[in-house]
C-alpha cells in the first residue's frame, strides 16, 4: 500500500545536528530516513521519528506540529523509538545495520545508523529473475540469520523481514535493516500508531494475535523472503491464506531445480501455524545449514544452454 | 484486592529462552503461571508454550468472573497441558516429546492456591520470611528429604538439574497441590524458574521482603543473571505484592513499559491495557543518555 508523503522531509543542505542532510532516502509510516554527511564526510542514515498521523511538518516548517489531542500517541511512539534504539545500540552483529549516534532536535528525535553501500535483496533478485542458486540462498540467509539470532537474543523481534529490508554490501554479506515495524499499537488512542506489516511477508499471527508473537514470526518472514526470491514476487499474504490458501509449496513449485530439503525448510517456515514453524532462528539455521544428499545438478546441456544465454546477455 | 504484579523472562547466556510466563485475571481471579521447557529434550520451549497457552485460555473460559473450583481447575488445567503436548508432539510425528515443567497458582477471594511439576517454584514471603515454599520433584530433593544430602551439597550435586515429574513425560506427571492458603496485606508471591533461584540460593527471599516487587524484581534478575555468570540459563519471574483492601475487584499495577518478545503474556480479560503514555523532559533525556552509552561501548574506536 503506497503511503501518501504528508509530512515534509527537512531540506537538503540542512544542518542538522553535526550532520548535513542530503536528501531523503526513504519513507514509512512512522519516520523518515535521510542520507546525510558526518563532519568527516563520511555518509550517515539518518532516521527521524516523525509518525504521519500524529506529528505533521508543514512545507518550509522543521518543526512539526502536534495536537494536544495526539501527544499521548506521540510519546507512545516515542517510547518504541527509544526501544528500537535501545535494541540496536546493544546490538553489534556485521549482519545487523549498525547505530552510530542518537539525539533529540526539532522537538522529536533521531537515529543515526552506519550507511550500506549495495543494494537490497529485492533489487537483487529482480535483477537476477530466476537466476538464484541455492547456495546463494544457503549462503545470503545462514549469515542473515546470525544477525536475527543476535535480535532474538536480545529479546526483540523485527517483525518486518522482507527482500528490501536486506541489503547486500557489496561483497555480498547480509545487512539486516529497518527495525520500524516493532510497535505495539495503542487501541484506545485514536488515530493510534498501529503495528506495521508487509503483506505476504507478515505471519498470521501479526494480523490477528499479536500476542503470540515470538521468533516464529520472523521465521514466518524469513521463509516469505526466501519464497520471494525464488518466485521474484511476494507470496500470498497470510490473511488471505487463512481464508483460502492458494500459496503453491516451494517443494511443488521448484520440484527439481532446487534441492528437495531447501524447499521443505521454505514450507516449514511458511507454515500457518506457528506451532509447526521452526521454533527459533538456530533449529532454522540447522536446517539450511544441511548439505542435501542429491542436490540437483545441472545437465551439461543446461549449463552450456545457460551460459550462452548470460553471454548474449551482455 | 489489590496487587501490583511484574513478570520478566530474560534469556541468560542462552541462545533460546525456553521459559514461558503468563498471567491474567478476571474481574474475581488471578491467575499466574510459569512454565521452563526442558533443554536437552527437543522443542522445549514449545512444550512451555503450549502449556501457558492452554492453561491461560481454560482460565479465560472458565474465570467468569470466578472458578467454581480453583484446585480443582488446576488439576484439569495441568493434566489438560500434558495432554496438549503428548497430542501435539505426536500430530507433528516428532521422535521425542517436548517437556515442560509448570507451576501455576490461582488467587481467588483472597484465597492462594497452587500447584507444581518440576523444578519451577513457588514461594510465598510473609514478614520477611518464607511462609510456604513448594518442593522441586527432583532427585537432589528426594535426597535431601531422606537425609542423604544436605542442602549444601545438593547445590553442587552433578545431577541437581534432573526432575522426575514434567509435562509430556512418559509417564503422567506428579502434581503437588497446596492448601488453600489465605493471603493478607503485605504477602508477596514468586513464581520463578531455576535460572533465578539456582544462582540466587537463600538470597532470594532478603532481597525481596519488604519491597515492591515493580523496584526489587528486576534488581533480583540482575543479581540472578550476574552471579550466574556466562553460563545463566534463562531466567522467569512473576512476583506480586498483595494488597488487602476492601473487597470488591481486583485492580492491578503493574509496569510494563515494553513487552518482551518471549513472555506470553494474556491480555487481562475485560481489562484495558492501559498504555501510560506520558513522557517527562528528563525520562526522553535519559532514554537518550542510555542509549547513547550502549552505542558508546559498543562502537569500536574511530581513529
Amino acid at each position: 500500500m503506497p503511503i501518501t508523503q504528508i509530512n515534509h522531509p527537512l531540506p537538503p543542505g540542512f544542518q542538522l545536528d553535526e550532520y548535513r542532510i542530503e536528501r531523503q532516502i526513504s519513507l514509512g509510516g512512522f519516520s523518515i530516513v535521510y542520507l546525510a554527511q558526518d563532519a568527516e564526510g563520511t555518509l550517515v542514515a539518518i532516521k527521524e521519528y516523525l509518525p504521519n498521523t500524529l506529528a505533521l511538518r508543514s512545507e518550509g516548517h522543521i518543526l512539526p506540529e502536534i495536537q494536544e489531542e495526539h501527544l499521548s500517541a506521540f510519546n507512545h511512539g516515542l517510547k518504541c523509538f527509544f526501544e528500537e534504539g535501545r535494541s540496536l545500540a546493544r546490538l553489534n552483529h556485521p549482519n545487523v545495520v549498525r547505530v552510530l549516534n542518537f539525539f533529540r532536535a526539532n522537538a522529536t528525535v533521531y537515529m543515526v545508523m552506519q550507511y550500506e553501500r549495495g543494494r537490497t535483496l529485492r533489487e537483487h533478485v529482480m535483477k537476477h529473475r530466476g537466476n538464484i542458486s541455492e547456495r546463494f540462498l544457503r549462503v545470503v540467509f545462514s549469515r542473515l540469520l546470525n544477525g536475527l539470532r543476535e535480535v532474538h537474543a536480545q529479546r526483540f523481534l523485527h517483525l518486518d523481514i522482507k527482500p528490501s529490508n536486506i541489503y547486500l554490501r557489496m561483497d555480498g554479506t547480509p545487512v539486516l535493516l529497518d527495525f520500524g515495524a516493532a510497535r505495539q499499537a495503542l487501541e484506545n488512542d485514536s488515530p493510534s500508531l498501529r503495528p506495521t506489516y508487509t503483506p505476504g511477508f507478515a505471519a498470521p499471527e501479526q494480523y490477528e494475535a499479536q500476542d503470540q508473537l515470538g521468533p516464529w514470526t520472523d521465521i514466518y518472514a524469513v521463509g516469505a523472503t526466501m519464497y520471494a526470491c525464488l518466485a521474484h514476487a511476494s507470496p500470498q499474504a497470510a490473511n488471505l491464506r487463512l481464508k483460502d490458501d492458494t500459496l503453491e509449496l516451494a517443494s511443488q513449485r521448484w520440484r527439481g531445480k532446487y534441492s528437495g530439503q531447501l524447499l521443505e525448510t521454505i514450507d516449514w517456515c511458511m507454515q500457518l501455524d506457528y506451532l509447526e514453524r521452526p521454533m527459533s532462528v538456530f533449529a532454522l539455521q540447522k536446517s539450511l545449514a544441511e548439505t542435501p544428499e542429491s542436490e540437483p545438478r545441472d545437465s551439461w546441456l543446461t549449463t552450456l544452454n545457460r551460459r550462452l544465454r548470460e553471454r548474449v546477455r551482455r | 484486592m489489590k496487587f501490583t504484579i511484574y513478570q520478566e523472562s530474560r534469556i541468560g547466556t542462552r541462545q533460546i529462552n525456553q521459559d514461558r510466563v503468563a498471567y491474567c485475571y478476571s474481574r474475581d481471579a488471578l491467575l499466574l503461571v510459569i512454565a521452563d521447557g526442558m533443554g536437552g529434550h527437543a522443542h522445549g520451549e514449545m512444550a512451555a508454550q503450549i502449556a501457558t497457552n492452554h492453561i491461560t485460555t481454560l482460565f479465560q473460559r472458565e474465570a467468569r468472573p470466578h472458578l467454581p473450583d480453583p484446585m480443582f481447575f488446576l488439576s484439569v488445567a495441568i493434566e489438560g497441558a500434558h495432554s496438549e503436548i503428548c497430542a501435539e508432539s505426536e500430530r507433528q510425528g516428532l521422535p521425542e516429546n517436548p517437556r515442560t515443567t509448570c507451576v501455576v497458582c490461582v488467587v481467588q477471594n483472597g484465597v492462594a492456591y497452587w500447584a507444581h511439576v518440576g523444578d519451577s517454584r513457588l514461594y510465598l514471603v510473609r514478614d520477611g520470611k518464607i511462609l510456604s515454599q513448594t518442593r522441586d520433584h527432583s532427585l537432589v530433593q528426594t535426597l535431601v528429604d531422606s537425609g542423604s544430602l544436605t542442602m549444601e551439597q545438593a547445590r553442587r550435586h552433578p545431577s541437581r538439574n534432573r526432575i522426575f515429574s514434567c509435562l509430556g513425560g512418559q509417564q503422567e506427571p506428579q502434581i503437588d497441590f497446596s492448601r488453600k492458603t489465605p493471603l493478607v496485606d503485605g504477602d508477596i508471591l514468586i513464581l520463578c524458574t531455576d535460572g533465578v533461584w539456582g544462582p540466587l540460593e537463600d538470597d532470594l527471599c532478603p532481597q525481596i521482603a519488604y519491597t515492591n516487587v515493580l523496584n526489587s524484581v528486576p534488581r533480583l534478575l540482575n543479581e540472578a543473571e550476574q552471579r550466574a555468570g556466562k553460563s545463566s540459563d534463562n531466567l522467569s519471574i512473576i512476583a506480586i505484592n498483595w494488597e488487602e483492601d476492601e473487597e470488591g475487584e481486583l485492580i492491578c499495577y503493574s509496569d510494563m513499559p515494553t513487552m518482551p518478545m518471549d513472555v506470553y503474556t494474556m491480555p487481562p480479560q475485560g481489562g484495558q491495557q492501559n498504555a501510560n503514555a506520558s513522557l517527562s523532559d528528563n525520562e526522553i533525556e535519559e532514554a537518550i543518555e542510555e542509549i547513547r552509552n550502549s552505542i558508546k561501548q559498543n562502537l569500536p574506536i574511530r581513529n
